[in-house]
């Protein structure tokens, strides 16, 4: 609408008592159909069955994914939006949390949260005469290659993220060399890891290398999910990753700021991405503070 | 043409999250719009888009959110409106 000059300012806004109301229980009870009379129903139990098929094709489990909650999880504890904020999270937090649906345990689970996120685009000509340093969409991407779970010719990946983070670093012209930080959406642990190997971060498999010695968290090479994501800090959807990205690129993150403080590199570029569906839908956003 | 760099987000509304009791799906849409257009130094006569990210049955005694809803509380008429699939 903006490029078509039908628009000039699109606000994007999100917002759902998803905690208190009794309206994600109608949508999960919705999502089910004859297989819940064998206990396969709602989101958890389809990215279960999905990071189940991943452990069979590549080495992951739980060793992976721990290192993504916990590591999440610190930087929810730099955050005072973050539900999560006074909560730490230990391996042996981690490793004895109750089961949900195997292979899942609770801190492979986001949050379900109340709240709202909206934010607003306009073309950078204008952005430059308001309030905050723009922050430009440099890449897009999108790929949904499946309708729902029973009918994907993949579970292990490659998800969508394969292609939708091709087109989005193709549009920005860069490699995964220039990204300086990722706001992953991150529904489930396994998401994560997923979305950062499709994308080309390390091979099928390599995750759980790639992820020790802290690479996510504060003080590590590569920053995921700065706020805590949908995991520590807040589910609101896309809206989690995406303004969070905005955010560090302007600078506004206080205590969790990527740069100096936080021992990062100081960001210029960030990626991030939306997932619907049990992986069927995907996009990938490249921001880059100009 | 390629998109890179034309388009901009300039500003994010945040509303109270976690366990927030009493409080409608369409609240928390108008906090945040209400917040992101003060967060950009706008008024809401400039905003002249809307989109509603994803959409969800609403709780039980709420009326559904749609995006008219929301521009209609808001006290806007946007040339655009657009609601995302769930």
């Amino acid at each position: 609408m903006l490029e078509a000059g039908l628009c000039n300012y699109v606000l994007i806004t999100y917002g759902h008592n998803a905690r208190s109301g009794d309206s994600m229980k109608k949508l999960l009870f919705a999502m089910s159909g004859d297989d819940a009379i064998f206990g396969h129903f709602g989101a958890t139990a389809g990215y279960a069955m999905a990071a189940r098929r991943a452990m069979h094709e590549f080495k992951t489990g739980p060793q992976t994914w721990k290192q993504i909650a916990v590591g999440q999880r610190k930087w929810a504890n730099l955050n005072p939006r973050a539900m999560m904020y006074k909560q730490t999270m230990s391996d042996r937090d981690y490793d004895t949390a109750p089961r949900v649906v195997e292979p899942f345990g609770l801190y492979d689970n986001c949050l379900i949260s109340d709240g709202g996120r909206a934010c607003i685009v306009t073309t950078l000509e204008r952005a430059r005469d308001l309030r905050h340093p723009p922050v430009t969409l440099m890449g897009l991407g999108m790929d949904n290659p499946s309708a729902d779970l029973t009918r994907a010719d993949y579970l292990a990946g490659p998800t969508g993220a394969r292609r939708a983070g091709r087109q989005a670093l193709k549009m920005a012209g860069i490699t995964l060399e220039d990204i300086d930080a990722c706001q992953i959406y991150d529904c489930f642990t396994y998401t994560v890891e997923i979305t950062l190997q499709d994308y080309g971060f390390f091979q099928p498999g390599e995750g759980c290398d790639w992820l020790r010695g802290g690479t996510i968290e504060p003080g590590g090479s590569m920053p995921v999910n700065t706020s805590g994501g949908l995991l520590s800090e807040a589910y609101q959807m896309g809206m989690t990753p995406l303004t969070e990205g905005v955010m560090q690129l302007m600078g506004r993150c206080e205590e969790r700021q990527l740069g100096p403080q936080t021992k990062t590199r100081n960001p210029e570029i960030i990626l991030c991405s939306d997932n619907g569906g049990i992986l069927q839908s995907h996009a990938c956003y490249i921001l880059r503070r100009v | 043409m390629s998109l890179k760099d034309k388009y901009a987000i300039v500003s994010v509304g945040y509303t109270p999250q976690g366990i927030v009791p009493e409080r409608s799906a369409l609240s928390f849409h108008l906090e945040a719009c209400a917040n992101a257009i003060e967060d950009a130094g706008l008024q809401k006569s400039d905003i002249d888009g809307l989109i509603c990210y994803r959409h969800f049955p609403p709780s039980t005694g709420e009326p559904d959110v749609p995006p008219y809803l929301v521009a209609q509380h808001l006290g806007m008429t946007p040339a655009y409106l657009a609601q995302d699939a769930n």
